[in-house]
């Protein structure tokens, strides 16, 4: 047992909650008809946004000629990218939120997932040796 | 070719760090703009000594519950650079003041975590042996769980440090690591809440992110001989010596067989264990005993931890303030020294006779 490799296991939400999200950028162009419902956002929602979230670091870009995007990064070191050109300014707010909430990690799905648990049992493992003998 | 070209320069672009130069006074940097053979610039070099925006340190104070607390971000920048960094600051300009490091916050946080760990472990679970105890508050509050911690803090991306060498002097020095850099921010962030707030603050902030994290107690403890450690244990508590009975069984001459034996004192049980031997069942009862020992805990509504009698409140510590609430608990019986912490299971007469 050596003393630089013990550690302990993350429980994010027992004492404390570390949102996940660590930066947002997006990226706009400045021309472009795609980017006019971001630069909507970006003008008018945007400060109230940053204001609300404020354990988000925001980053604006300019980039002409390409269509806008919001890419979240996480503190796993994924990232997020969401296209914005298809969106109203409704649909932005609701992708902001999509990220926000998020984790980071790879989308798995849950519906095959077997049920993993560090805490044991609540009622116990079944025991034949244990249980009472079944009378007729 | 093509596509082996396209590889190289895909794989050079990854290791390139990007920084964000808004906040920078001067972008770019005289010297990058030179001649390389005038200048002797590495842009690497300078690219990992330049400070992170403020807007990224204010989230990361806010994104740990902080932002009331840590409101100056040259404080924040503080803490999340290593003594290493000073290097870099050196080789960019060696006439600048020397760089702001979290060397001694470093070290107060240390001490403070250790503080709170040893006391929250001690009181949780009073009957635990010596050096598990100390294996329980590393792996509470040691390098790596700090250097874990860091990383979903977010502060990988806000580390200033610098991957020294180590001198080739006489005696040998571990090279720094990535890890070690890394587990000086939180032990930085804990020293400045006492610095800022108090002794009672740093200690929430230490129980929110490292002391409710799990640790698995039971795999640090590893038994030699269970039987002897038990029996001796059942001495010190004055209780009447263990004698194992065989429970349920079955397929004894089969390929597989089951038992289970239990362990009692007396008329009562104190440990259980299956095996696939009547031996190895033993074992795992005695184990059973002893842990069930061990691993008593005190439920967490009715801990009491010592340093609620420093008193709230910003200010010196022991200062004349009204105390918290603390009620010392009755001590509990010295562990066995069988087969702990080195000891051989022989008694030291020699301090009796001197």
């Amino acid at each position: 047992m050596l003393r630089a490799q013990l550690k302990s296991l993350p429980a994010n939400g027992h004492g404390s909650w570390l949102p996940q999200i660590r930066k947002l950028v997006f990226e706009y162009c400045n021309d472009w008809p795609s980017s006019a419902n971001t630069r909507t956002f970006l003008q008018r929602d945007l400060i109230t946004f940053a204001r609300n979230n404020p354990h988000v670091e925001i980053v604006v870009k300019q980039r002409n000629r390409k269509e806008p995007i919001v890419r979240g990064l996480y503190v796993n070191g994924r990232d997020k990218v969401i296209a914005l050109n298809k969106l109203e300014v409704t649909g932005i707010h609701k992708k902001l939120e999509l990220l926000l909430d998020s984790s980071g990690l790879k989308i798995k799905p849950l519906k095959r997932r077997t049920v993993e648990s560090t805490t044991e049992a609540a009622r116990g493992i079944w025991s034949g040796l244990h249980a009472e003998r079944p009378s007729l | 070719m093509v596509y082996g070209r396209k590889r190289l320069v895909a794989s050079a672009v990854k290791n390139l760090t990007a920084i964000s130069a808004s906040h920078l006074p001067k972008f770019p940097p005289s010297q990058a703009t030179k001649s390389p053979k005038a200048t002797n610039f590495d842009a690497e070099a300078w690219a990992a000594i330049q400070p992170p925006p403020p807007s990224a340190l204010s989230a990361f104070a806010h994104r740990i519950g902080l932002g009331a607390v840590l409101t100056d971000t040259d404080v924040i920048l503080q803490a999340c650079t290593h003594p290493s960094a000073q290097y870099l600051a050196k080789q960019q300009d060696p006439n600048a003041p020397p760089l702001a490091t979290n060397a001694h916050l470093g070290v107060l946080g240390n001490a403070l975590m250790g503080l709170f760990a040893t006391e929250y472990v001690h009181a949780s679970y009073p009957y635990l042996p010596t050096r598990v105890l100390k294996a329980a508050v590393t792996a509470h509050v040691g390098p790596l769980t700090c250097s874990n911690v860091a990383q979903e803090m977010g502060a990988a991306s806000l580390l200033r440090w610098h991957r020294q060498p180590p001198a080739p002097t006489g005696s040998y020095q571990a090279p720094l690591q990535r890890s070690d850099a890394l587990a000086s921010i939180p032990r930085s962030l804990t020293a400045l809440v006492y610095q800022t707030r108090s002794l009672p603050s740093a200690r929430q902030f230490v129980h929110s992110y490292f002391l409710s994290r799990e640790v698995d107690i039971r795999s640090m403890i590893k038994f030699v001989d269970p039987k002897k450690a038990l029996k001796e244990m059942v001495q010190k508590f004055q209780r009447e010596p263990p004698k194992s009975r065989l429970l349920k069984e079955t397929g004894r001459f089969s390929n597989s067989p089951i038992f289970v034996v239990g362990i009692y004192s007396g008329n009562d049980q104190i440990g259980e264990g299956f095996g696939a031997s009547l031996r190895m069942a033993e074992y795992r009862a005695a184990e059973d005993a002893l842990l069930r020992v061990y691993l008593t805990r005190t439920p967490p509504e009715q801990l009491q931890l010592p340093t609620s009698t420093f008193p709230l409140g910003v200010g010196d510590v022991f200062r004349d303030a009204p105390e918290g609430m603390y009620v010392p608990p009755s001590l509990e019986q010295a562990e066995i020294m069988y087969a702990s912490g080195g000891n051989s299971g022989a008694v030291a007469q020699s301090s009796i006779t001197a």
